[in-house]
């Protein structure tokens, strides 16, 4: 890798099977133009799937997003030629592949659609399936192409500093409105539909390399990127205007995430399997709604929230450091079993503190009910107030103090995987003797996973209490430390981004795919299976896991090593 | 009396208990793998047991039935179990530890699903068949109440033990087996073959949990789609306290631990805490004494 350019790969150009280079490049085109075109036809006899789709000349939004396809599949094709000066690094035919694979994901969900919503396929109609026939065509085509010219290499080329930040800003608001945009969604099908396009989308990006220059450009502009997000968060809540129904899922999210990257501190870098997590928010959310002064609390007397916070984030913290101690002993999968019934222990424990089979203080299965709305500094956080004209509810107010929660949590997470303890968790992960010859504190940095973590689980769970106003031993099962483990090990084990991608997946998804809801569980379990075998570093992997899944090859090592010298390079 | 009374609840579930655990105990000693869904396969077993029932015999109470419906049970629960080990696992054979696990978990969540939503009516809890000589009234014997599904349960326990220590001492697969136990690389050199031999391993821990599983439902009379995760979870725990690996060690494991626990009703705070004192005992074992009570192995696995 010493030359500025990568040098051509000579079997990249050998494709197995028949190759038909000379119609590659017509069919690319026709297809992009047939699936442009079909936005504008009718797709389906009936007005009732994906918000009436039968009208010709008048696209409706989920046609917009076939026209997008379209469109840019033929950017991407001119880009082969009269566009190719810019954006030297774009690798435009393997983004082509992508795009006609995500093309006819989106085609298929577009017919499921239809064929779902009414009574067949006779309903289709031909704007359908030219839809189909083209992005058929479009992935044919694109799969018979010639590699296209050399590329500069993604890692190496050096766009402006403006360039780089406007792209930032430039996705950061696309996700505000695609956030606002798929949460309005009322249909499962045309949400499905929309997942099909984002796939199309990113695997474009992917492909063409984007993604691999967004890092570089992401790390070179910490600071804009932070200050981005954080401003993307907090606007979020004005485009719902006033409405409950998507905050409460942002909500749970939130709390879900804070949670997870909790976990994500004693699975992804210390690397301990926890299967009880779910335990600590209980914990936090139990104390805090014992000291909430509630009817129900059998402790009769009430704190101020900030003191139960602590006292919830420390109780949960004695937890943690009690499930940690026998690591000392134990680990590997026997850690697993251990942790699993500390679980199974504290839901049993608080489900049998109901007076009849033990001392009365959890009220048992019925659980804490009416536990008061929070009031911080006199702001009272049922009330909705109004900012600016937009209407701020109770649950954008618990949004808001979440978010801060949040903020704080990624700063500690960071902080800590960028220290020298982060560094012995690695070390620990990797080869616990290796780690204890070396002078790390092996017994030491083990508790601080486990008490720290649950630290953050705790504090998430003091203000879930309040903000669900009751709390019962069945919200803390084990399927939910499933539900967490799974977040993480989805979205990318040991990154703040992996436990976001994941429990924003794993709450929103069964939101608002609700035809599915009966095959909720069945399709988590085969996520699972399938995601540990293709993939088992998550969707958005650190790269260290990612080379310690996939220890033979060789080319991804490279890979990781030029990108990681790249972004010192660029931070420098 | 009453202490004896106990003593005979805890042998019958520390019976069942035995019989799951000896399945975890097989495979990991092979492969290294807690199968976390071995509970799931126990629970096929049962199911398998009453499909058998409903499709061939329903309404039949006589007792040739029941060796058929064990058989139903067997069928269904192995065939699961290979074909968990065959697709989930054997890819993931060199993998780091934590996939296989989460694999197992996804494919406990799966079966339990797939059960709930694809067998007739299993959302809520199905009745199990009565087979008249092994469901019929207890006996009772100085004032204890023997149940006969006890007898069955233990037996069934003895026949299968013993079944199990002949294959494995006096088989040539079932030297293939401690072979690769031993040393899978070495094993392979010497033309055991090493896929074969694992696959045993989960077979014959699926048949003993499909035994388990039929026993369990003559003995409760209910049959769930949940019931394998506080069964499994238990043996597991009987596995470890008897020493994981050690087939001996399951079974005097599920005997202690389920004495423990009907001990631990009846004196310690009632049936609704018996599962916290499993539990606790698991831990306690797990930190002081890795090794469990027979198991010679040091617990070095990560």
């Amino acid at each position: 890798m010493s030359n500025d350019l990568m040098t051509p790969d000579l079997d990249d150009t050998v494709e197995p099977g028949p190759s038909y280079p000379q119609f590659g490049t017509p069919m690319v085109l026709a297809g992009s133009v047939l699936v442009a075109a079909s936005a504008f036809l009718s797709w389906s006899y009936d007005r009732e799937p994906l918000g009436d789709v039968s009208i010709t000349g008048n696209p409706a939004p989920t046609q917009y997003l076939a026209l997008i396809i379209g469109v840019l599949g033929i950017v991407l094709f001119l880009g082969r030629g009269p566009l190719a000066r810019f954006f030297s690094w774009f690798d435009e035919t393997a983004a082509l592949r992508g795009l006609g694979f995500g093309a006819v994901a989106f085609a298929l969900a577009v017919i499921l659609a239809i064929f779902a919503n009414t009574s067949g396929l006779i309903n289709v109609d031909p704007g359908g399936w030219i839809l189909l026939v083209g992005s058929i065509a479009l992935a044919f085509g694109a799969e018979q192409l010639p590699a296209g010219r050399t590329h500069a290499d993604p890692l190496r080329s050096k766009t402006s500093s403006w360039t780089e930040i406007l792209a930032i800003i430039a996705l950061l608001t696309g996700v505000l409105f695609l956030a606002a945009y798929a949460l309005a969604m009322e249909d499962g099908y045309a949400f499905l539909a929309l997942l099909a396009f984002l796939g199309a989308i990113s695997a474009t990006l992917i492909r063409g390399g984007f993604f691999q220059w967004l890092s570089i450009a992401t790390a070179k502009h910490r600071q804009v990127l932070m200050l981005g997000a954080v401003v993307v968060a907090f606007l979020f809540p004005f485009t719902q205007d006033g409405r409950d129904a998507n905050m409460t899922i942002a909500t749970q999210i939130i709390v879900f995430a804070i949670t997870a990257l909790g976990l994500n501190i004693v699975v992804g870098l210390a690397g301990l399997l926890d299967l009880g997590y779910i335990a600590f928010l209980g914990a936090g959310a139990y104390v805090s709604a014992l000291l909430s002064g509630s009817a129900t609390s059998h402790l009769g007397f009430q704190l101020p929230f900030w003191l139960t916070a602590i006292i919830g984030a420390c109780v949960a913290s004695t937890l943690g450091l009690i499930i940690g101690t026998p690591t000392l002993r134990v680990s590997g999968d026997y850690l697993a079993i251990v942790t699993l019934a500390f679980g199974e222990i504290f839901r049993i424990t608080v489900n049998n503190l109901d007076g009849i089979n033990g001392p009365s203080i959890t009220n048992g299965p019925n659980g804490v009910s009416g536990i008061p709305e929070l009031n911080l500094f006199g702001f009272d956080f049922g009330q909705p107030h109004t900012l600016g004209g937009f209407t701020l509810t109770r649950y954008a107010n618990y949004y808001f103090l979440l978010l801060l929660l949040g903020a704080f949590v990624i700063l500690v997470f960071t902080r800590l995987n960028n220290s020298r303890i982060g560094r012995g968790w690695v070390a620990i992960r990797e080869d616990e003797r290796a780690a204890e010859a070396m002078g790390v504190n092996v017994f030491g940095l083990k508790l601080f996973a486990f008490a720290g973590g649950a630290f953050l689980a705790g504090l998430a769970g003091t203000i879930k209490a309040h903000q669900d106003l009751a709390i019962s031993p069945d919200q803390f099962v084990f399927l939910e430390s499933a539900f967490l483990l799974a977040a993480i090990v989805l979205g990318g084990m040991g990154t703040v981004a992996g436990a976001l991608v994941g429990a924003t997946m794993l709450k929103l998804l069964p939101e608002k795919l609700r035809f599915l809801e009966n095959y909720r569980l069945l399709m988590f379990g085969i996520l699972l299976v399938l995601m540990m075998r293709f993939r088992p570093e998550g969707l958005v992997a650190s790269k260290r896991r990612q080379l310690e899944f996939h220890e033979d090859d060789q080319e991804l090592a490279e890979a990781i090593q030029v990108e990681h010298l790249e972004t010192k390079e660029a931070q420098a | 009396m009453q202490f004896l009374q106990q003593l005979l609840n805890g042998l019958t579930i520390g019976s069942l208990y035995a019989l799951i655990a000896v399945g975890y105990t097989v495979v990991y000693g092979i492969v290294q793998l807690i199968n976390f869904a071995h509970g799931e396969v126990f629970m096929i077993g049962a199911f398998g047991a009453l499909a058998t029932w409903s499709l061939l015999f329903k309404g039949t109470t006589a007792i040739w039935v029941l060796p058929i419906i064990i058989l139903g049970a067997m069928l269904a629960s192995v065939s699961v179990a290979l074909l968990m080990e065959r697709i989930a696992y054997r890819p993931l054979r060199n993998a780091p530890r934590l996939a296989p696990l989460i694999t197992a978990i996804g494919i406990s969540v799966i079966l339990q699903e797939g059960v709930r939503l694809f067998y007739p009516e299993a959302k809520s809890s199905l009745s199990f068949p009565g087979i008249d000589i092994v469901t019929g009234p207890p006996i009772a014997i100085g004032g204890l109440d023997l149940r006969r599904s006890t007898i069955f349960i233990i037996l069934a326990l003895i026949v299968c033990a013993v079944g199990l220590w002949v294959f494995i001492n006096r088989t040539k697969q079932g030297r293939a087996m401690l072979a690769v136990s031993q040393d899978p690389d070495t094993a392979r050199l010497m033309g055991v073959n090493v896929d074969r031999t694992i696959a045993i391993a989960f077979a014959l821990g699926a048949l003993l949990a499909a035994v388990a599983g039929v026993a369990q439902g003559l003995h409760t009379r209910t049959v769930t789609f949940n019931m394998g995760f506080m069964a499994g979870l238990k043996a597991f725990t009987a596995a470890v306290l008897g020493g994981i690996g050690n087939i001996q060690g399951a079974v005097a494991g599920g005997l202690v631990l389920g004495v423990i626990e009907a001990l631990a009703t009846q004196y310690l705070g009632g049936a609704t805490w018996a599962n916290v004192w499993a539990f606790v005992l698991l831990i306690i074992v797990l930190v002081f004494w890795p090794q469990g009570l027979l198991g010679a192995k040091v617990v070095d696995r990560a």
